[in-house]
């Protein structure tokens, strides 16, 4: 307990300090800091309907940060959520588009494992280079996220453009509105239900199964865990598959539910965000709610902003920086203060 | 073919610059994956100081003490408080995208691009066909070649290679990695501010948001690529802008037989590859991550 609330009271630390530099790039750029925080909480939580839209961008995120964070708990740096959203998404849209006419009892479901098998696919590639020829899984994943991207533009703009499409932004033809899981507002009980059920698996899976214990083990102790006859590469390969699964299944919901189409480079930065949610949690599912909830408030913050405000929106992507570039800081300065600020000083390890 | 040349020089110049500050970082042993903000800042600073002062000196100067700037708050984050390096690095890119969005906002309203009235000076009449480059074109050779003396001839250099391969030996020879670290980032602001200084005033004379649109990354892509030698990864860097200038050619060479998209992902594909090729001929990863943590000293 001592142990876990030292390292949440030194992810609050690290996120005040990432603030104290939002506030100082704030001034800096000629912005009052204070005005700017007061309207992006009022845009997250306080204004009518606030929170609910916090809540449609916090249920992606959740979904994708409990893979990520599954990942990383293996030991295993999969930083390609991005890219395995997005190949969830088009594997989805593709689905949805070869069976269109069919009634939405069998569409849905085949779009949805489509995108899955997607997102679960992109995330195989690197796990299997990593677990048989060690090619570092940082580099496969980010280099996978980039090649994902030129994937959508390319199907958004070529085979599944929507031909009617006006303005910029290449896109797919519009689902019909059967297939849909929700309004554009993107938010509708089955959407709150996945995000559950997701929840409620990765939950058990963590907690209360050998694999989730031995998946603990191996990301503190990989030498130890192959010593006591634990299948590494079993345990490897379905954490890749796992976290690129439920990314898949994020770009799925995105798709079917809010957007309605897939939209050529959107949400660019979801990934990104799902790795800090991840890491803000310290890898754990109850943590990583709180943290979609913060984050996804950041998110409907950021639409509010420039609209409702006349502040640029920029300032969201300025605070989820900050936050990246202090949250996994593990200076052990730090760590005494805290130690000594609740009575019980650090056992060194 | 001239125009080609020209075209593939001007798209290859700012992604070596800021490759050769990938090069430096990752021979100090840090990832350095905050290019992307570095190289924003840079081209944002230049283009912005121009505007306002009117005087290019002034704006290069700003442009660098910010990178700089920007390069020691990574250096303050990774070494002082022990953070991640490729989750800080991408904090960073993410701080120069957000600030460089925010402070055009805040100077010059919501416009799609802030244009200069003049840029970098000239190559001029005497080069011929390459005339309308600009004077960093024609200091990229050099610069390369400066680079590989200064990391492989000199002792500066080989202390920096060994504070990345091994900071307890370099310790013990009395350098001290966090200083050296700290030099490497220091040089690879400068040479991350000079590439984005190119990529916003070496041609078009404008910063528009978001304008690097993944140079930075793909500058990273060649280092790893290049095993960090800083003439393989300029090497490396150069292919990936020939690729991207035949993708934007494509159309024209191969009718719609290649989609131009495809194409573009041949650097990342070939990064992929690369890593994993001198993964399986040296028996291991060719730079070895651990997440991309800094070793211990």
């Amino acid at each position: 307990m001592n142990a876990n609330l030292i390292a949440v009271i030194r992810a609050l630390i690290f996120i005040v300090f990432a603030l104290v530099l939002c506030g100082i790039i704030f001034e800096f750029a000629g912005y009052s800091s204070l005005d700017m925080f007061q309207s992006i909480v009022d845009g997250a939580f306080l204004r009518p309907g606030g929170l609910a839209q916090s809540l449609r961008w916090a249920i992606p995120l959740f979904i994708t940060a409990v893979g990520v964070g599954l990942s990383f708990r293996c030991g295993f740096f999969n930083i390609g959520a991005q890219g395995q959203f997005y190949l969830g998404a088009v594997a989805a849209t593709v689905m949805a588009t070869s069976l269109n006419g069919w009634p939405a009892l069998i569409v849905v479901p085949a779009s949805f494992a489509a995108g899955i098998a997607g997102g679960a696919l992109w995330a195989l590639w690197p796990g299997l280079l990593k677990l048989r020829s060690g090619t570092d899984e940082t580099i496969t994943t980010l280099m996978g996220n980039f090649i994902a991207n030129l994937l959508l533009v390319y199907v958004t703009t070529g085979p599944l453009k929507d031909p009617s499409g006006s303005g910029q932004q290449s896109s797919s033809r519009p689902l019909a509105a059967a297939y849909r899981i929700s309004n554009s507002l993107g938010l509708s009980p089955t959407i709150i239900v996945i995000a559950v059920v997701v929840g409620l698996l990765m939950w058990l899976l963590i907690n209360r199964t050998a694999f989730g214990v031995v998946a603990s083990l191996a990301g503190r102790n990989p030498v130890m865990v192959r010593w006591q006859g634990a299948k590494v590469w079993r345990l490897g390969i379905a954490s890749f598959l796992i976290s690129g699964a439920l990314a898949g299944l994020a770009g799925t919901v995105e798709v079917f539910g809010p957007n309605g189409r897939l939209v050529g480079g959107f949400l660019p930065t979801h990934g990104f965000t799902a790795i800090l949610i991840a890491l803000v949690a310290n890898l754990s599912v109850g943590g990583t709610a709180v943290g979609a909830l913060f984050f996804g408030g950041l998110a409907s913050a950021a639409l509010y902003l420039p609209i409702m405000a006349g502040l640029p929106s920029a300032a969201i992507d300025i605070i989820n920086a900050a936050i990246a570039l202090f949250i996994t800081a593990r200076s052990s300065h730090i760590d005494r203060l805290i130690g000594g600020l609740i009575g019980r000083a650090r056992k060194t390890p | 073919m001239t125009d080609l040349i020209v075209a593939v020089l001007r798209s290859a110049t700012p992604l070596i610059y800021v490759t050769m500050a990938g090069v430096i970082a990752q021979r100090a042993g840090i990832w350095h994956l905050g290019l992307e903000g570095l190289m924003i800042i840079g081209a944002a600073a230049t283009i912005i100081g121009i505007v306002l002062t009117g005087s290019l000196l002034v704006a290069l100067l700003v442009a660098a003490v910010f990178c700089v700037l920007a390069s020691v708050l990574l250096w303050f984050a990774i070494e002082r408080l022990k953070a991640n390096p490729i989750i800080a690095g991408l904090g960073l890119t993410g701080l120069g995208i957000g600030g460089s969005t925010l402070a055009a906002q805040s100077i010059f309203g919501s416009q799609a691009s802030i244009s200069a009235p003049f840029g970098l000076p000239q190559l001029g009449e005497s080069f011929g066909p390459f005339a309308a480059l600009s004077v960093l074109v024609a200091a990229m050779p050099v610069t390369v070649v400066v680079m590989w003396f200064l990391l492989r001839r000199t002792r500066f250099g080989l202390q920096l290679a060994a504070c990345g391969e091994h900071p307890f030996a370099a310790r013990s020879a009395g350098v001290s990695p966090p200083r050296m670290r700290l030099v490497a980032l220091g040089i690879g602001g400068l040479l991350a501010a000079a590439g984005g200084a190119e990529l916003a005033a070496g041609g078009l004379q404008i910063f528009a948001q978001n304008m690097t649109a993944g140079r930075g990354f793909m500058a990273f892509a060649a280092v790893v690529f290049g095993a960090a030698h800083p003439i393989g990864s300029a090497l490396a860097a150069l292919f990936f802008s020939v690729v991207s200038a035949l993708g934007i050619r494509a159309q024209l060479l191969f009718g719609n037989a290649v989609p131009p998209d495809l194409l573009l992902a041949l650097p990342y594909l070939a990064t992929v590859f690369g890593v994993w090729l001198s993964g399986r001929l040296r028996g291991g990863a060719a730079i070895p991550s651990a997440f991309g943590e800094l070793r211990d000293y």
